[in-house]
């Protein structure tokens, strides 16, 4: 081999080397995200009504979601024992999303997961003994347990947030659908202008049956509930302290028990930010607000809703409080039960701590002083673990 | 990769029941193939040499295959040989794209991956034709390879190991993985088969090229630069290869001997990987020093062309190359299922090439050409007369008609893989090993009068004079069922014109979930609301739970948030109403593969009805 060839190839094999080491050793992409996260309510949750209080946990024994279960309990008035009342028929793996009617009669939601890509309704009125099945929805539930909510005022009318940002309502009977909102047309009427609508995050009804929808504002200082007047939507009159004129506010839950609508707002981000419930009366524009609840960094892990404006809330940091409408001010529990998922409130607004292991479900009931958690009931759930496979 | 992997076990019965009944079969026929040739040349060797006797034809004079050539055309024949073996494992039929494409192409760019799950989805589809096809290509260029010692047929070898190294490299190898990350000769960069394409190019050169300066140009060089360059890319910082360890972990050539240890394998070799790996953990710097020393300094004195030292570093390229055969490649096959035996036999036999290339090159012509016009016309025209003289069959070579049975081997594998690939629909076979064999029947089906999607009602009767394949859906199911739907729908599809003929029905299975909302939703969500021969029906819960008694359908309500539990089941009735078939109809893994599968079986049992109608 020549001299001038042999220089050459040596050129072309470093080249080729410092290519090759190149596309080797190239850092894989990383992806940037700048968006905030809107808060989004935990599934696991309760509502008390008069004729008892449901609660919806997940359960299961394995990472994969397809072994998780969700499961429905319900506790009639003036008893202390839970039941197991899961609504048959669907895998609930996505989710089940409760909507609480007049007397012991709900409505529930299943998630679709999978390959299901609508949402299976099914209602009882006898507290989960009996079940029957509701047209369904013809789209994916929003994932939120205030995706779903039912006027027991008297049209008994259905209201559902999906995971289009639309806002269909519908008459369970009838079961045809309509859309009431969007993202889109309600961020374009005045109201939705003025809060800077980013995101739909609640559903529910005022206790005169006035259809309610809550989101997540751009703006600082306002709380985006909206109430359809007529057809027209407008703010619901929500009008907040000065104290959070420059707080970013998002509107997790809208519950209406008990003749009163209560609205729990996250108000701040990170370190700063607070739970608030703001309870209206029978109709809009009449709204008390509660003092915050300092998350102090953490999340909200768990809300519940009981009688007379009753709020549970459990937060990431292994805290517990509890608010009434007529207290107007926070009450701590004492350290949660391990593995306590949600808190349950009943017609006294005292509250059982649900734990749950596994298919266990644990049930811890405030002692009367306040001051320690005594293990009520064990209800062991047979979960059908690999038939969602 | 969305298709790749038919979702089968790779030990899955039918399919290697299947397998080895198709290899059987075909080394019966390519056998038959050799018998009949072997026969034809012993008899037409009798005749024309006789024949040829009285013409007195001359033999033609031909040089002999140098060196060089011999090594690579032999030892690159052994090499498809044995890879045609491996082939010929139980497992590869299933297992080829789960077990060996895919985890190669996983950490190649996105677009390697799709290219690689193209041909992991032919594959998926059609394994037996598939797997044979890999057999018999291989074992056919092999014993090609081997039996051909020169002349047309022996160069057009060489092609052909070209054509097929370069497939099994893109596709079986992912580009020898060179565009994904940790790329190095120690695991085996470029790729063994890259390594077989390139010998096959030499193999193919034309025999004035024997006799001239390019083997020796182009092999021992050529090798050297490639191990130089991969001397500097394991020297590349940053690629995990200085250290024996990371973070308290192996670091990338560790990692690598670790996870070959405890594959199935003898325990002598076992402990000696082991023995290495931890070795390498303590001293991850000397040894990845050693290594790009030694690949610069051999690769270097390649270059040198001095045959007193390239006889050397070819010596300590040896041992390297077995050391790595040995010590990290695991010998390639072992692990997993191997599919040849890796890059180092491959390079040892390029090097000892090179070597001979280079001792035996003839000494510069002045004007440096190769051959003169004139002798490459003479040359070519003598070969031509020689071809055409009766004489020439005589004196075939037993190689030259070994040759020829190998190229009917290699048609006898690639003509049932491409009149496979010509059909869009996956094998029948994938169906079979999930749900076993359509059960024949005959027997009146039972009637039923249900509403369907639209509102309307639909007797068993009204749908007389049709093939129904009938099947039992929850309409809330969130796994099977929609797998199912989606056969169906695409079994309509195989049976174009005559789906006009084909009644697609399925009744509802929930006992909850079955008013006309549901199946109405179903559709949608299917695409089958516009599907003229799809109809869904249900009825009221007795009207159905009569149904499914006469049908022997399951339809249980599990507890705990759990799906409704149902038999999946097929039926497909025939014209005059009678149940021919009934078929298990679980989809299995429900991939791509198996979906296809059973629309295939679906769509071929409708149209044998239809035939025999």
């Amino acid at each position: 081999m020549s001299r001038r060839v042999s220089v050459g190839v040596s050129c072309a094999a470093v080249a080729a080397a410092v290519l090759i080491g190149a596309c080797g050793s190239a850092p894989a992409h990383q992806a940037a995200y700048s968006g905030s996260v809107v808060p989004v309510a935990s599934m696991d949750t309760s509502l008390g009504g008069a004729a008892g209080t449901w609660a919806t946990v997940l359960m299961g024994g394995s990472a994969a979601q397809h072994n998780n279960f969700w499961q429905l309990f319900f506790r009639p008035a003036g008893t202390s024992t839970w039941k197991l009342v899961t609504p048959p028929g669907t895998a609930d793996n996505g989710g089940l999303v409760l909507a609480a009617g007049a007397g012991p009669s709900a409505i529930s939601a299943f998630r679709p997961s999978q390959d299901l890509t609508f949402t299976p309704l099914i209602q009882t009125s006898d507290g989960g003994q009996a079940w029957s099945a509701l047209s369904p929805l013809d789209a994916p539930l929003a994932s939120t347990p205030a995706a779903l909510a039912l006027e027991s005022a008297g049209s008994g009318q259905l209201l559902a947030l999906t995971t289009a940002s639309t806002a269909e309502q519908a008459s369970p009977k009838a079961g045809k659908w309509t859309t009431l909102a969007s993202l889109r047309t309600l961020g374009a009427t005045p109201a939705g202008r003025q809060c800077g609508l980013r995101a739909l995050t609640a559903a529910g009804y005022l206790p005169s049956g006035v259809p309610l929808l809550a989101g997540l504002c751009s703006h600082p200082g306002v709380a985006g509930i909206f109430a359809d007047r007529d057809g027209r939507w407008q703010a619901a009159g929500l009008t907040l302290p000065p104290s959070l004129a420059g707080q970013d506010l998002t509107v997790l839950r809208l519950v209406a028990v008990d003749n009163q609508t209560a609205a729990l707002l996250q108000a701040g981000n990170g370190s700063d930010s607070s739970l608030l419930v703001a309870w209206s009366g029978p109709a809009a524009g009449q709204w008390t607000i509660s003092p915050g609840l300092e998350l102090n960094g953490a999340a909200l892990m768990s809300a519940s809703f009981g009688l007379a404006g009753t709020v549970a809330a459990i937060t990431g940091g292994g805290t517990a409080a509890v608010i009434t409408s007529s207290a107007r001010s926070w009450q701590r529990l004492p350290a949660l039960p391990r593995s306590t998922v949600t808190l349950a409130l009943g017609a006294a607004g005292q509250p059982d701590a649900l734990a749950v292991h596994g298919s266990t479900l644990t049930v811890w009931q405030l002692a009367t002083d306040g001051h320690a958690w005594t293990r009520a009931q064990v209800i062991n759930v047979p979960i059908e673990y690999g038939s969602s496979s | 990769m969305p298709g790749m992997n038919s979702g089968l076990n790779v030990n899955d019965p039918t399919v290697v029941a299947a397998f080895r009944s198709a290899l059987l079969h075909q080394g019966l026929i390519a056998l038959l193939i050799f018998v009949v040739l072997g026969l034809a040349w012993l008899g037409l060797r009798g005749f024309l040499t006789s024949a040829a006797r009285s013409v007195g034809t001359a033999p033609v004079a031909m040089s002999a295959e140098p060196s060089w050539r011999a090594v690579l055309r032999i030892g690159f024949g052994i090499l498809w040989v044995f890879d045609g073996i491996l082939q010929a494992q139980p497992k590869m039929a299933v297992g080829l794209p789960s077990q060996v494409i895919e985890p190669i192409a996983a950490t190649s760019p996105a677009w390697v991956q799709h290219a690689v799950n193209w041909a992991g989805t032919a594959w998926s589809y059609h394994p037996l034709q598939a797997g044979a096809a890999a057999v018999w290509i291989q074992l056919g260029i092999g014993v090609w390879l081997l039996a051909s010692v020169r002349g047309p047929l022996s160069r057009l070898a060489g092609v052909v190991s070209v054509g097929w190294g370069l497939v099994v490299w893109v596709f079986g190898e992912s580009f020898g993985g060179i565009f994904a990350p940790g790329l190095t000769w120690l695991f085996g960069a470029p790729g063994a088969v890259l390594v077989y394409a390139i010998a096959g190019a030499l193999i193919a050169l034309p025999e004035s090229a024997w006799r001239s300066r390019l083997p020796s140009r182009l092999l021992l060089p050529g090798v050297g630069v490639f191990l130089v360059g991969m001397a500097l890319l394991q020297a590349w910082p940053g690629r995990g290869f200085w250290q024996g360890t990371a973070h308290g972990k192996p670091a990338t050539l560790a990692s690598m001997t670790a996870s070959m240890a405890p594959t199935p394998q003898p325990h002598l070799l076992s402990s000696w990987i082991t023995a290495f790996t931890g070795f390498d953990e303590a001293h991850g710097f000397a040894v990845n020093l050693f290594v790009v020393v030694a690949l610069a300094v051999i690769g270097v004195t390649f270059l040198s062309g001095r045959p007193r030292l390239v006889r050397l570093a070819l010596i300590a390229f040896v041992v390297l190359s077995l050391a790595d055969w040995v010590l990290i490649e695991d010998f390639g096959f072992f692990g997993g299922l191997g599919t040849d035996p890796n890059s180092m036999i491959p390079f040892i036999l390029f090097g000892a090439a090179g070597y001979l290339a280079l001792v035996s090159a003839p000494e510069a012509q002045p004007d440096g050409a190769v051959a003169t016009v004139s002798e490459r016309a003479a040359s070519w025209q003598s070969r031509v007369r020689a071809t055409l003289a009766p004489g020439s069959l005589a004196t075939a070579s037993l190689g030259s008609v070994a040759a020829i049975g190998a190229i009917g081997t290699i048609i006898l594998g690639a003509v049932p893989m491409a009149a496979a690939q010509a059909s869009p629909v996956a094998d029948t076979i994938l169906a079979q090993a999930v749900d076993g064999s359509n059960a024949p029947l005959d027997f009146a089906a039972s009637p039923f009068q249900l509403t369907d999607q639209n509102g309307h009602q639909v007797s068993l009767a009204s749908l007389r004079g049709k093939v129904v394949l009938l099947t039992f859906l929850d309409p809330v199911c969130t796994s099977d069922c929609p797998l199912i739907a989606q056969e169906f729908k695409q079994a309509g599809q195989l049976l174009k014109t005559d789906a006009r003929r084909v009644e697609l029905v399925a009744i509802v299975a929930n006992p909850v979930d079955y008013q006309l909302g549901y199946t109405q939703a179903f559709d949608r969500q299917e695409g089958l609301a516009g599907v003229r021969n799809w109809l869904y029906l249900t009825g009221s819960l007795p009207e159905l739970q009569r149904v499914w008694r006469d049908y022997g359908i399951a339809a249980d309500i599990e507890p705990a948030g759990a799906m409704i539990g149902h038999t999946e089941v097929a039926f497909a009735i025939d014209q005059r109403g009678r149940v021919r078939y009934e078929m298990g109809f679980d989809p299995g893994p429900g991939t791509t593969a198996t979906e296809s599968s059973f629309a295939a079986e679906l769509s071929d049992t409708a149209q044998q009805l239809l035939a025999s109608s």
